[in-house]
């Protein structure tokens, strides 16, 4: 699966993304990173197909992804928050989004628990997501996420409201599932720590109007404590940048 | 204590205005083993199951409707204002004058009573349903029907249930009032008829009944079907 993002831009009132491409091949793990604001959870839900953009375009292996159509190539999404179902057990929110799939009732029941146990959610499937830690949550939409297996996983910020401890711990997890299913995943962070500890793409943006201020690949060839610098210094100034131009400007 | 009270205040006022817990207690006895009780009881629920019954069947109609289209829901939402701020009283005489007088007069107003507090529960219930849910369902490709069975009706459900609690209790009381005027049965009627042939302590015995009969609906039927439908919450 190759996806490319070429001159996507987005304006809302202000313009948000100024004009962004990159491109991920099969089995690439990217990294979104940025100041808060400008625009990566609006240039993740335009990949997803959940928001039209303003301009440019995305591709997946050479379709066009248009917002509210349905796309050939099956997207799964890990919002920031874990949009459980609270009514339903982890098995039936998983088993939920399997049935535009086609698959009878015992079917995604057992998909939904092969998944579920993929996530380290194994003897949950009964649970309510109301009896479980957010971290158990967070993990249980990644799972409902790569139930569909899908071609392109999409996660927007989904460690962002776990401790420290719990956030390196789905660190691990999601790098371990990302290398036993060998999808292709797009991953919104503004932990620059994170990104180099997970990714294999880090795509830095620039403050808004978002432009790609730095495209690396984070293949082993730069120190990593060095990256994790020079990462730092980029994004100080962007935030201040962003911060200078002010709100709506 | 209270039963103690009373029955010193009954002392002092005569029988008339105040009967003594004595002969509130002899009469429930009366009515039950002459099987009045189960009599009227039965049709003043007969007549709720029709009227509340038919305003939950159309408000549950009004929240599909204002599920499916936004400009409708500010037109139920309005009705439902207007018919919320109107009197039992009036539906009282227009029913009579629609229906005469007969058993659809209290039908008829319970049904107009009851049916704005249901109605406007569950329009408030869709109105509520997190959006955000219904983008994760979009983005799952999950139909509409899927939708609405999976996310809407869920999230709604609380809200029906309570708008159903408030709205039986409504029509109890409602329908009372509504049974004195021209049927011959119910427990309205026969507070009503006790009245006029001066005997006080029916009608506290019938209000003793009504009184039994909210109860028992709202601890056995309400409380535990809302305990059911929120087994999930942690
Ligand atoms: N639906 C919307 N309508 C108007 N402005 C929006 C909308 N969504 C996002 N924005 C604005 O776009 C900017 C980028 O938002 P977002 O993509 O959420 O940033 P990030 O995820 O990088 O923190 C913000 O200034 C936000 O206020
Ligand atoms: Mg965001």
């Amino acid at each position: 699966m190759k996806l490319e993002v070429a001159a996507v831009g987005k304006d809302y009132l202000i313009p948000v993304i100024d004009s962004v491409s990159f491109a991920a091949e099969a089995g690439d793990f990217v990294c979104l990173l940025g100041p808060n604001g400008c625009g990566k959870t609006t240039l993740l839900r335009i990949v997803g197909g959940i928001e039209p953009a303003t301009r440019g375009r995305v591709t997946l292996d050479g379709h066009a992804v248009i917002a509210d159509q349905r796309h050939v190539r099956k997207v799964g999404v890990v919002f920031q928050e874990d949009r459980l179902l609270p009514w339903m057990t982890l098995r039936d929110n998983v088993g939920l989004v399997l049935t535009p799939l086609g698959l009878a009732a015992a079917e995604r029941a057992a998909t939904a628990d092969r998944y579920l146990k993929l996530a380290g959610l194994g003897g949950f499937e009964d649970y309510y997501p109301g009896r479980v830690s957010g971290g158990m949550r967070q993990r249980a939409a990644i799972a409902r996420a790569l139930a569909i297996e899908p071609d392109l996983l999409l996660m927007d910020e989904p460690f962002g409201a776990l401790d420290a401890q719990n956030r390196r711990i789905m660190q691990t997890e999601v790098r371990r599932i990302w290398r036993q299913t060998g999808r292709t995943i797009v991953f919104v962070t503004h932990s620059i720590e994170e990104a180099v500890a997970i990714g294999t793409t880090l795509v830095m943006l620039s403050a808004r109007p978002s432009r790609v201020r730095e495209l690396i690949k984070n293949d082993g060839h730069v120190e990593r404590a060095k990256l994790v610098d020079d990462l730092n210094t980029m994004i100080m100034e962007e935030v201040e940048r962003q911060q200078g131009a002010g709100p709506g400007a | 204590m209270i039963v103690a009270a009373w029955w010193l205040l009954s002392l002092r006022y005569g029988a008339y205005v105040l009967p003594s817990p004595v002969a509130v207690v002899s009469g429930l006895r009366d009515i039950v083993t002459s099987g009045e009780i189960w009599k009227h009881t039965a049709a003043s629920l007969a007549r709720i199951a029709v009227g509340f019954g038919g305003a939950v069947v159309v408000a549950l109609l009004l929240g599909l409707v204002a599920f499916l289209s936004r400009l409708a829901r500010g037109v139920v939402h309005d009705v439902l204002a207007v018919l919320n701020s109107t009197s039992v009283f009036v539906w009282i005489v227009i029913s009579i004058i629609w229906f005469g007088l007969s058993n659809w007069a209290p039908i008829f107003t319970t049904f107009m009573i009851t049916l704005p507090v249901v109605a406007s529960n569950i329009v408030e219930g869709v109105a509520s349903v997190d959006r955000r849910l219904l983008e994760m369902g979009d983005v799952y490709h999950l139909s509409g029907r899927r939708k609405f069975t999976a996310i809407v009706v869920p999230s709604t459900l609380p809200y029906l249930v309570a708008g159903m609690k408030v709205g039986f209790g409504l029509a109890l009381k409602v329908s009372v009032v509504a049974e004195i005027f021209g049927v011959t049965s119910g427990i309205g009627y026969v507070m009503n008829y006790s009245r006029e042939i001066l005997a006080t302590q029916m009608v506290f015995v019938w209000a003793l009944v009504m009184i039994a009969v909210m109860t028992v609906t709202d601890k056995l039927v309400f409380d535990t079907v809302s305990r059911r439908l929120t087994r999930w919450r942690a």
